[in-house]
């Protein structure tokens, strides 16, 4: 239907406008040295950057984990008197680099992004650590467990800088603890099989779980199953029958099911325990089956609103992202009032240190405070402080979920 | 590599005999499913021979078209019917669905290109695969379903639903309902396909069409029509296909038809691609071999070496176990 | 074709655009050539096709090296080097699919392996640390040499089933990188899903291109020096033999021509370009996982080739621009919501205006505009308060958002979550059914079609920026090929029969 000039007058024109655009947005926007202390008016369109993984293979995480940050920029639009904006960047997978430092590229030539929430993988926070500090900005992550993000160790230097990256989610270190622990002294089973799903979140904490019962002398096997894979049938068989206890701290809830009720189709009695990922009531409901989860208080009315607008199924993995957001809101509003209505980049990134929320303005089931110095084994500057931990809950015949410690 | 050899020999030893009619009990089920589809992919290039990227995701629609009914029938657990004619209307409407979806793909995005350099129409199978999946993510925000096959449609105080009751048992091993409902229902569908190629009238011009386009044409086939009849046919295959996935292993979500594909078109093409009964031994043929390299090699090799040994097998024998040698006409 | 309006036969709709069958490509062309460019862009197409072609890119270079002292350091590596990069991959491409016709879906492994061997060999995975002056030209050859590999097996591989061999090469790559991480020396040798960080920057006589503005400036040198290379290649015999090899292989080795070492040629050639491509894209990125090699980026580069125009060399140049300056302006992070969605206007306002005749254009306008505010009485009037209770995205309260709010229909999400795949699958049904009809008919079925999709924009696909951004490619593909199968610059491909 289109003639051949009409096809490039129609790009030419698409073409120059969105160069316009960029053009304009460049001109005005700071250089990448002076955005850190560049002044910026707390008017309307103050934003906080959320990036997370919008398409690619863990799409669904990354809308779960945008939910919540709606959520949580709702509730503060409709409660406060700084209104805040959104700016999404889609980092596609949890583990692509050229989407991941796009997004903060964008993120860092956008001058009115004063927070960033996110990104979603251990990998991306150390990929794009050094164009957010260049740009003064410190991303809060809602689900980046890996330890040396915050704490350096014999062999593994830190992986951001100090002050320039904080977490809202306990890491690795304390999740595998808490479930070695709890396998090892209250369930006290020997025979352990582990299974990640060969992505970095899994394989990190399936590392730490294994390595703490290797340090109670306690030997457990280990595989492996790409992530969307449905068809365990074969893997299943390699698991031997005396297996007293499966580990899988996998992300996909769903496959989680099939495989919990394929094990005990073929006849394998192992008591399955899972990873925050999997905890989501509606989707993994295996009787008689564990998960490590986020001490979350289920009268919460937020909690309980959210549930409700996804159809009753209940997902704790993106609540972090709710605290994130709320953190860096509180930030931001703190700065602005110490500026009289002007702020920068830099007041906001130091501001977080004094952020304090209570247990239900975090939603985590405890009190928020970020660390400025190691504490304990795991916890590093950026991990959050007081009784940040992970607790257990049972999964009983009907489906619900009982915290059990 | 000796670590992995004697690993790969531990683990023959330690799954035994049963284990080994596990993995091939497994392997026979998987291996249905991959035969379906890679059945349309072999239509398909017979008659046009055109790639067509897209037929996995066509398969994916149809089990998104099983779990919507499943969920208009009031979801797995409380059936308004019962579980039988659930199945069967599941069935139905997947496979006209799918068949409709695949006809409107031929008729919408192939048809102009019938005449274009070969990359024309494989630039387009990619932009429609791609279409599919990223409309049904945006649709669906990416969740994962599942159709419960553990749950569906049970009554009273049973720990699995009728689908997963077992049959009979072969030395402690148990084949289930499901199982065999995926293996007889592709069977029947193979033969059903087979028999219309075949033995009919519309076969014949099937057959027509794919070996000499304009001369079929010539002889007073209406080309167009029988190409969208075997479009039609493939899709409603990978619709069944989708079904029966869903009912077997419960999972439904966007970007299960890429991966699914690939390994359905793997064994087309092993079959020997553009040969019915090709596509049905090659999908047998890697259904077995990924369920035996997972269970013996481990999770971490086994899709190497899948796809190893078809690069191998693309160099000594490019044609596949029952294609025909490609001639160049000049 | 205008003077032929007195004829009752009207046109055949894309008569341009097909290939017309037995007809030589020089003739074919003919027509072309010797009608005088008209119209607006006359005097400058003109001028384009009459300056030789060293002008074209000195006019090049000077616009794109103006490009880092107006744009900002974000926009630039998201606009620019990736623009760059892409260019660069798409020549590559160009030499192995557009030169010797060969369809190599796998092409994207070459990239990727020469990124991993420039992260091996510039880290500290294994403590090696190589100057850039030898691990740039080493990754360049460590490519060529697989690529030869792969294109050893050619000689027994016909056309389609080259194609597959490739494809499972790609994924045996991502496979191997991803997910079977040997074990060598200690470590995984690929870092399995994290991949590998922490690489040295590129290095040259001690200067070390950090800044995002410095890397820029390398690498359009390098799809400078590229794009000469291949000009020059193209002009020479082995580049007429390449041609000849694309028309018709067989004749081709008939008249003696070495097939099976031009194909060689061309595979090595393509590859080591992905290698260097790979091997600066890893270390601009400080990072390589092998989510970067997905067939996803596959079918960008191949975009890029298609658009611009298989076998031209200005041609992927010019499908990068366009294609990656769209898709990245498409994604949410550049945050323009008002001016996508007068974009997305814009352009539907764009397509009725270049109907013929002009009243056609007017009918279609205008029935659109008051089809919609029926239907949005007709809802508001008869079915709950919450049909129509949505808000419309970014555009705030101001007059523009009431405008459209009071247009289209737009429920309340969590109540209605259901409209909007029927919404979807409607415009889809709605679209092929105008493709079906003809002459008034279709302007009739147009208008609901327009309709549906302003409500589909609003109610779907704007508050998803990211997937809307990758169904549009999607949909840009399906009508590439439909409209205008050679690209914009290319030349229209002729089958002998």
């Amino acid at each position: 239907m289109l003639k051949k000039i009409g096809l490039v007058a129609v790009l030419a024109a698409l073409i120059s406008v969105v160069v316009a655009t960029t053009a304009w947005g460049s001109a005005k926007a700071p250089r990448a040295a002076a955005a850190a202390t560049a002044s910026v008016k707390c008017g309307k369109r103050v934003s906080i950057g959320v990036a997370y993984p919008a398409t690619g293979g863990v799409a669904f995480l990354g809308a779960l984990q945008f939910d919540w940050a709606k959520t949580a920029l709702s509730r503060w639009n409709g409660s406060h008197k700084l209104k805040i904006k959104l700016v999404q960047g889609d980092t596609q997978l949890t583990t692509n680099a050229a989407a991941n430092l796009a997004v903060a590229h964008s993120f860092a030539s956008n001058g009115k992004v004063l927070a960033v929430t996110g990104p979603a993988g251990s990998q991306e926070v150390q990929d794009s650590a050094g164009v957010y500090k260049g740009a003064g900005l410190a991303p809060v992550s809602g689900s980046a467990t890996r330890i040396f993000l915050t704490r350096s160790k014999p062999g593994n230097t830190r992986e951001t800088a100090k002050g320039f990256f904080y977490r809202t989610v306990p890491n690795d270190g304390q999740q595998g603890d808490a479930v070695a622990n709890y396998i090892h002294k209250n369930l006290n089973k020997k025979r352990i099989y582990i299974i990640d799903d060969e992505e970095a979140y899994s394989q990190g904490l399936a590392d730490q779980v294994q390595q703490d019962l290797k340090n109670v002398g306690i030997n457990a096997s280990r595989n492996h199953v790409a992530q969307n894979v449905s068809d365990f049938s074969s893997l299943i068989a390699a698991i031997p029958s005396n297996t007293q206890l499966v580990y899988i701290p996998w992300q996909q809830a769903a496959e989680a099911q099939t495989f919990a009720s394929q094990l005990h189709a073929n006849g394998k009695n192992a008591i399955v325990m899972g990873s925050d990922g999997i905890d989501a009531p509606g989707q993994f409901k295996t009787p008689g089956s564990y998960v490590s989860g986020f001490p979350v208080d289920a009268t919460n009315p937020v909690y309980k609103s959210f549930t409700k607008a996804h159809k009753g199924q209940p997902e704790a993995f993106g609540l972090p992202t709710y605290t994130s957001i709320w953190a860096n809101a509180t930030a931001i509003k703190m700065a602005c009032k110490a500026g009289h209505g002007k702020t920068t980049r830099s007041a906001v990134r130091k501001d977080l240190l004094k952020v304090k929320l209570n247990a239900s303005q975090s939603l985590l089931g405890f009190p928020v405070q970020f660390l400025n110095k190691n504490k304990s084994t795991f916890q590093g500057p950026g991990d959050m402080g007081g009784t940040a931990d992970f607790a257990i809950y049972k999964i009983s015949k009907n489906g619900t979920y009982t915290r059990v410690k | 590599m000796h670590p992995l050899l004697f690993s790969v020999v531990d683990n023959i030893r330690s799954l035994g005999w049963g284990g080994a009619f596990q993995l091939l009990r497994n392997g026979l089920v998987l291996g249905s499913l991959y035969a379906l589809i890679a059945l349309g992919y072999t239509m398909i290039y017979g008659i046009l021979k055109l790639l067509n990227f897209a037929h996995g995701d066509v398969y994916m629609v149809g089990a998104f078209l099983g779990y919507g009914i499943l969920t208009r029938l009031n979801g797995p657990l409380n059936l308004a019917i019962g579980i039988v004619p659930a199945i069967a209307l599941m069935f139905a409407v997947a496979m006209a669905g799918s068949g409709v979806l695949g006809v409107a793909i031929e008729r919408f995005a192939y048809r102009p290109l019938r005449n274009a350099p070969r990359i024309a129409p494989l630039i387009t199978a990619i932009g429609v695969s791609f279409f599919l999946e990223n409309s049904v993510q945006l649709l669906t925000n990416g969740f994962q379903y599942t159709y419960d096959p553990f749950e569906l449609g049970k009554t009273g105080n049973e720990e699995l639903g009728p689908l997963y009751h077992t049959v009979f048992s072969v030395a402690g091993n148990p084949v289930t309902t499901v199982q065999l409902l995926v293996v007889g229902s592709a069977l029947f569908l193979m033969t059903a396909l087979v028999l219309l190629v075949s033995r009919t009238r519309f076969g014949k011009s099937m057959r027509a069409t794919a070996y000499d386009r304009e001369a079929a044409s010539m002889m007073g086939i209406d080309t167009d029509r029988v190409i969208a009849m075997t479009f039609f046919i493939a899709s409603m295959l990978a619709g069944a296909a989708g079904v029966m996935f869903g009912l077997y292993l419960g999972v439904t979500y966007y970007f299960m038809g890429f991966l699914a594909g690939l390994k359905a078109f793997t064994a087309a093409v092993i079959g020997g691609i553009g040969s019915i009964p090709g596509a049905m031994l090659g999908g047998l043929i890697i259904g077995l071999v990924e369920s035996f390299a997972i269970g013996y090699v481990g999770g971490q090799w086994s899709d190497i070496v899948i796809f190893g040994l078809f690069i191998l097998f693309m160099l000594f024998r490019p044609r596949g176990l029952l294609g025909s040698r490609a001639i160049q006409k000049v | 074709m205008s003077d032929q309006s007195n004829t009752p036969v009207p046109d055949p709709p894309d008569a341009e655009a097909q290939t017309r069958i037995g007809v030589d490509s020089w003739v074919a062309e003919s027509e072309d050539r010797q009608a005088r460019k008209r119209g607006f862009f006359g005097p400058a197409a003109r001028g384009w096709d009459a300056s030789p072609d060293p002008v074209k890119l000195f006019l090049f270079i000077a616009v794109a090296g103006t490009i880092p002292f107006w744009m900002n350091e974000g926009d630039l590596f998201v606009y620019g080097l990736f623009t760059v990069l892409y260019a660069t991959l798409g020549l590559g491409l160009n030499v192995v699919v557009g030169f010797a016709g060969l369809l190599d879906l796998g092409y994207v492994a070459y990239f990727g392996i020469g990124a991993y061997g420039y992260a091996l060999v510039s880290s500290d995975h294994y403590g090696i640390h190589w100057p850039t002056l030898a691990s740039l030209p080493a990754v360049m050859v460590f490519t060529g040499l697989i690529g030869l590999g792969l294109g050893l097996t050619s000689r027994r591989l016909v056309g389609d089933y080259f194609a597959i061999v490739t494809l499972f090469f790609l994924q045996a790559f991502l496979v191997f990188t991803n997910t079977a991480n040997p074990v060598i020396h200690g470590i995984g040798l690929t870092g399995g899903s994290s991949g590998i960080g922490n690489l040295d920057p590129l290095e040259f006589f001690g200067y070390s291109l950090t800044s995002v503005k410095q890397q820029y400036y390398f690498f359009l040198l390098v799809l400078v020096l590229a794009t000469a290379g291949l000009y020059f290649a193209n002009r020479s015999r082995t580049g007429r033999a390449w041609r000849a090899l694309r028309e018709d292989p067989l004749a081709a080795e008939v008249m003696s021509i070495p097939v099976n070492r031009l194909k060689r040629l061309a595979i090595v050639m393509g590859a080591a370009l992905a290698g260097l491509c790979g091997a600066i894209f890893a270390a601009i990125q400080t990072a390589v996982t092998s989510s970067n090699f997905t067939l996803n980026v596959l079918i960008f580069i191949f975009a890029v080739v298609i658009l611009g125009g298989i076998g031209s060399i200005a041609g992927p140049i010019l499908g990068a621009i366009v294609i990656n300056v769209s898709f990245q302006f498409l994604q949410p992070q550049n945050d323009h919501p008002s001016i996508k969605r007068w974009l997305f206007y814009g352009a539907i306002v764009l397509f009725i205006a270049l109907m013929k005749p002009w009243y056609r254009a007017v009918v279609v306008l205008v029935g659109t505009v008051a089809f919609g505010l029926a239907v949005h009485a007709i809802v508001s009037a008869t079915a709950a308060a919450s049909w129509t209770a949505g808000t419309v995205t970014d555009a705030g309260s101001g007059s523009a958002g009431k405008a459209i709010a009071d247009w289209v229909v737009i429920p309340n999400q969590t109540l209605h979550g259901g409209f909007a795949t029927y919404a979807y699958i409607g415009l889809v049904v709605l679209v092929c059914v105008v493709r079906s009809v003809t002459g008034w008919w279709r302007t009739v079925v147009l208008i609901p079609t327009l309709y549906m999709a302003a409500v589909v924009w609003e109610n779907v696909l704007a508050p998803n920026p990211a997937v809307t951004a990758e169904i549009l490619f999607g949909v840009l593909l399906i009508v590439i090929m439909t409209v205008r199968p050679q690209g914009l610059i290319g030349t229209a491909r002729v089958e002998i029969i």
